[in-house]
C-alpha cells in the first residue's frame, strides 16, 4: 500500500511535519467562530440591547471565513497527498466540496448582514443550515483521519508512544 | 480596476490549480522521492510555496475588494512579487525539463503561457490600483 503510506506523509513541510498536520488545528477556528456566531444570533433575539451581539456575530462570521480559507489551503495540500481514484480521495473531494460550499454560504451571509440592524430570521436559518452541513463534512474529515489514517503517523511511529519508559520500570 | 485584477487573478488561479492537478496526477510526488528513476525538476516546496502564497494573496485581494482597506493593496503587491519570482524559477525549470519524461513535461504549453501572461496582467493591475490609476 504505497499510496496509503504517501497519504500519511506531508506533501511538503508547509502542511505540517510528519504526525503533526496543520489542517486539523486550523479547522478549530472556523468551527469555533461559526458556532459562537449562531449562539450570538440566537442570544440577540432574547436580550433587550442586541447591538453588540449583532455586530459580534458578523465579526465571528468573518473570522470564520478567513480561518476556513487558511484551513482550506492546508486541506488542499493533504488532499494532494491522497492517491487519485481511491475511496479516501473521493471522501476527501466530498469533504472539500461541502466545506467550500459552507464557506461561500458564510461569505454571502456576511455580505447580506448590515452592521447594526438586527439579524433577519432567514440569515439565522442560513447559519444553522451551514453549521449542519459543516457537521456532515466534519464527520467525513474524521473518517479520513481516524478511519483511513490520512496524515496519521504509521503504526511503527505510534508504537513509540507505548514503550514502557525508564521511570515506569522502577 | 480592482475587480479586473480579481478576475485575472481568479482565472490565473484556476489555470495554476489545473497544472498542479495534472502535475500530481502524472506522479510528481513519486518523482520527488530521491529514489525516483525520472525525478521532477519542480521541487515540492517551490510548487506548494507558490500555491500557498498565491492563494493567500487572492484571499487578501477579496478582503480588499469587500472592505476597501488600502494597506492590503501593497501587501498583495509585495506577495505577488515573491509569488512571481517563485513562478519564474518554476517556469525556467519546466522549460529545461521538457525534453525528459518528467511529470511537468506533460503540462499543456498553452496553460503554462496563459497562466504566466494572466499573472503578469494581475500584477500590473494591482500596481495600478496601488498607484490610484483608473479611479473607482
Amino acid at each position: 500500500m504505497e499510496g496509503m503510506r504517501r497519504a500519511k506523509r506531508p506533501v511538503s513541510i508547509m502542511a505540517g511535519p510528519y504526525g503533526h498536520p496543520f489542517h486539523p488545528i486550523l479547522v478549530t477556528v472556523p468551527i469555533g467562530a461559526w458556532v459562537a456566531s449562531l449562539v450570538f444570533d440566537v442570544a440577540s433575539r432574547l436580550v433587550e440591547d442586541e447591538r453588540s451581539l449583532v455586530v459580534g456575530s458578523r465579526w465571528l462570521i468573518a473570522i470564520g471565513v478567513l480561518g476556513a480559507a487558511a484551513a482550506a489551503m492546508m486541506g488542499f495540500l493533504d488532499l494532494f497527498g491522497i492517491p487519485i481514484g481511491t475511496l479516501a480521495f473521493r471522501t476527501g473531494l466530498l469533504h472539500m466540496g461541502l466545506n467550500l460550499t459552507v464557506t461561500v454560504a458564510y461569505l454571502v451571509n456576511f455580505l447580506l448582514r448590515r452592521s447594526e440592524a438586527s439579524v433577519p430570521v432567514g440569515l439565522v436559518v442560513l447559519s444553522a443550515v451551514s453549521l449542519a452541513v459543516l457537521a456532515v463534512s466534519g464527520y467525513l474529515g474524521g473518517k479520513l483521519a481516524f478511519r483511513y489514517g490520512v496524515r496519521v503517523a504509521d503504526e511503527d511511529a505510534q508504537a513509540d508512544g507505548y514503550r514502557i519508559t525508564a521511570s515506569g520500570k522502577e | 480596476m480592482a475587480i479586473a485584477a480579481l478576475v485575472t487573478w481568479l482565472i490565473t488561479a484556476v489555470l495554476g490549480f489545473t497544472m498542479l492537478g495534472i502535475w500530481i496526477a502524472k506522479g510528481a510526488l513519486r518523482a520527488a522521492d530521491s529514489t525516483a528513476t525520472v525525478p521532477t525538476r519542480l521541487a515540492p516546496p517551490l510548487v506548494f510555496g507558490h500555491f500557498l502564497l498565491a492563494a493567500t494573496g487572492l484571499i487578501l485581494w477579496i478582503v480588499y475588494v469587500i472592505t476597501d482597506t488600502e494597506v492590503l493593496v501593497w501587501i498583495a503587491f509585495a506577495l505577488l512579487v515573491v509569488i512571481a519570482i517563485l513562478g519564474d524559477v518554476m517556469f525556467l525549470r519546466w522549460w529545461r525539463s521538457r525534453r525528459d519524461p518528467t511529470p511537468e513535461a506533460r503540462l499543456p504549453v498553452a496553460v503554462v503561457y496563459g497562466h504566466g501572461l494572466l499573472a503578469v496582467t494581475t500584477i500590473i493591475l494591482v500596481l495600478l490600483v496601488g498607484l490610484g490609476v483608473g479611479g473607482e
